[in-house]
């Protein structure tokens, strides 16, 4: 009985982290469609030689000047970036906690810093990363 | 057509080269339980249950990085595995482990210096592992519109439409990125990379929903699966080099091309000592993992008192790998000295070493490895053959049984036998001859042979076999 508990409790504790890890991902990718759209909304303005904007927020829709959509969009982008960075930089330490409670070994090199591209456009010029 | 059938032949070529078969080419590890208790027979490995143990211990070890600049010695006499374990050890490591095997006599080469001979093989044992980041965009190209002004020339702008299997989305191009997207000939149906930091496109093939759009197709095509999930990923690629590696293509007089060629020459010390620095550089700053490796040296026997001396010196560096020897000698006279040492090693060298004996194999366990030999170079044995073979490997030696698994496969090929029989195995004996017939032959003919001084003391010639 005791060990029944014992299973269960490690079960839910994997399934609980794996479901985060992927909960994550999905997330990611909703934040990252985001981007794109804002990315997208924000070339039209620049192209649009118009002094107000449609905005959706909800359901509703709002006129509003596009300076201030601008504004608004940007801010939106650097907020979005750092959520996406957090998020990725997270999830490399729940794949990892997850391997460990699998028994498995952590993914070499997963927690390196990485070269600066200069460093690495040097090593790959000189043949050394084989693709 | 023909370029075609060209292609044929050299692939099955490749192919033949792989399938060669060598004296170790059936192990495939060490052979251990999860508790690294040796099973009888595992992997390719038969008997030598101790010094299995042993070698999963130093393999444990290894993997945790603790036995970095410490020496194995295996000792045994010859044809009881030695290779072997060595061999599956290497096996058992795993790709990312970096693993050097040379000869002891391998020193011994005109163009560099023993000690730069011995210090190219340690830091080839020795990686380092780093990170390459890259932000990128992803997708499957759904359209590419480029406008151009009228009348040719001027200002042109582009849409690039790229998609996922989760989202789409489109990109407005200016005149380099368009122009490097007709370099590259995408077109709507390609999977494509992007490098955010340098702006190079990567054509990755084309993606399997546009496999049915043109009915005949190069050869080069490739399908690739649509890209899943976001479209701007970061990719982290991790590469592991040895130091080796790092050292050649910074050498100034040879560069990358000596990696290929194999001809590197002796590097200068400084061009170590500035690698040394970065490596220790990247280290602090999380830029690098080492990753100490194994250096096998088969019969170490081979190398003199100045080799020994150099690696009794380099096992107290900081990175360095673990040296495993194998020798086969007992009590011998030190190479370069007068001085008999046992295994024909320094006392001093011989201190640091953990030593693996391993020892003859038993009736049973020759028939065992005859018989995975059989196996691994496909060749249909009788009982009765293998129990003659196993006499043999007995009364003469394990590789001379070996050698006569081929032979007599080959002398039952020709009578159109699928089974090898006793007295195949017997004609390959009586046609070839092992080692102590030969020398027996030698004995009772030596007066017919040239530039004999009639010692007859063949034994003393054949020291050298094994």
């Amino acid at each position: 009985m005791d060990d029944q508990a014992k299973i269960l409790k490690y079960l839910i504790s994997v399934e609980k982290l794996a479901e985060e890890i992927l909960n994550d991902k999905r997330e990611i990718i909703m934040l990252d469609k985001r981007r794109n759209h804002n990315r997208e909304a924000l070339r039209d303005l620049s192209k649009s030689s118009q002094s107000k904007c449609w905005v959706t927020i909800g359901s509703v829709l709002v006129k509003h000047n596009v300076e201030g959509t601008k504004v608004l969009l940007e801010a939106d982008q650097t907020q979005l970036n750092i959520d996406i960075n957090k998020l990725r930089s997270n999830l490399k330490v729940k794949v990892n906690k997850l391997r460990d409670l699998e028994m498995q070994p952590p993914v070499p090199g997963l927690m390196l810093v990485p070269i600066t591209n200069k460093e690495s456009e040097g090593l790959s010029r000189a043949g050394l990363f084989s693709r | 057509m023909a370029s075609l059938a060209a292609a044929q032949v050299q692939e099955v070529r490749s192919i033949t080269r792989i399938e060669r078969i060598g004296a170790h080419s059936h192990i495939r590890g060490l052979g251990l339980d999860d508790a690294l208790e040796p099973r009888a027979i595992s992997q390719g490995m038969v008997g030598q249950k101790m010094a299995r143990k042993a070698a999963g211990v130093i393999l444990q070890m290894i993997r945790e990085g603790k036995i970095a600049g410490r020496a194995v010695l295996l000792a045994g006499q010859p044809g009881t595995g030695k290779t072997a374990i060595a061999m599956g050890l290497a096996q058992a490591l795993g790709p990312d482990t970096p693993f050097t095997s040379m000869a002891g006599s391998e020193i011994y080469s005109l163009e560099m210096s023993k000690t730069e001979a011995l210090t190219q093989a340690i830091r080839k044992s020795i990686g380092i592992r780093i990170k390459e980041e890259s932000e990128i965009i992803e997708g499957e190209v759904v359209e590419v519109v480029v406008e151009r002004a009228a009348g040719g020339g001027g200002a042109r702008s582009g849409r690039l439409t790229l998609k996922t299997t989760d989202m789409e989305t489109n990109y407005d191009m200016g005149t380099k990125m368009i122009d490097s997207l007709l370099k590259e000939k995408v077109q709507a149906g390609d999977v494509i990379t992007i490098d955010k930091a340098t702006g190079k496109i990567n054509k990755l093939g084309r993606s399997f929903a546009r496999a049915r759009d043109y009915d005949a197709t190069g050869q080069q095509a490739r399908f690739v699966q649509c890209p899943e999930g976001e479209l701007q990923k970061r990719k982290e690629v991790v590469h592991t080099v040895t130091l080796h590696e790092v050292d050649v293509i910074n050498s100034r007089t040879h560069g990358f091309l000596a990696l290929f060629s194999g001809d590197t020459g002796e590097i200068k010390s400084e061009i170590r000592e500035q690698i040394n620095s970065k490596v220790a550089e990247w280290r602090e700053e999380g830029k690098a993992e080492m990753i100490p490796g194994v250096l096998f040296i088969d019969e170490a026997h081979m190398l003199d008192i100045e080799c020994f001396s150099f690696l009794n010196r380099a096992l107290e560096s900081e990175t360095a790998p673990v040296v495993i020897m194998a020798t086969n000698r007992g009590i011998t006279r030190i190479r370069g000295t007068n001085y008999k040492s046992p295994h024909g090693i320094p006392l001093d060298l011989l201190d640091r070493m953990i030593i693996v004996p391993t020892t003859p194999y038993s009736h049973q366990e020759l028939r065992e490895i005859l018989n995975i030999r059989c196996e691994e170079e496909d060749c249909q044995m009788s009982a009765d053959a293998l129990t003659v073979l196993t006499r043999v490997a007995t009364e003469t030696s394990l590789r001379y049984a070996i050698q006569l698994i081929t032979t007599a496969s080959l002398v039952a090929k020709r009578r159109k036998a699928t089974e090898v029989s006793m007295e195949d195995v017997k004609k390959v004996y009586s046609l070839f001859l092992d080692e102590h017939r030969s020398e027996q032959f030698l004995k009772e003919y030596q007066d017919e042979f040239m530039f004999n001084d009639g010692s007859g003391d063949a034994s003393q010639l054949m020291e050298v076999s094994q």
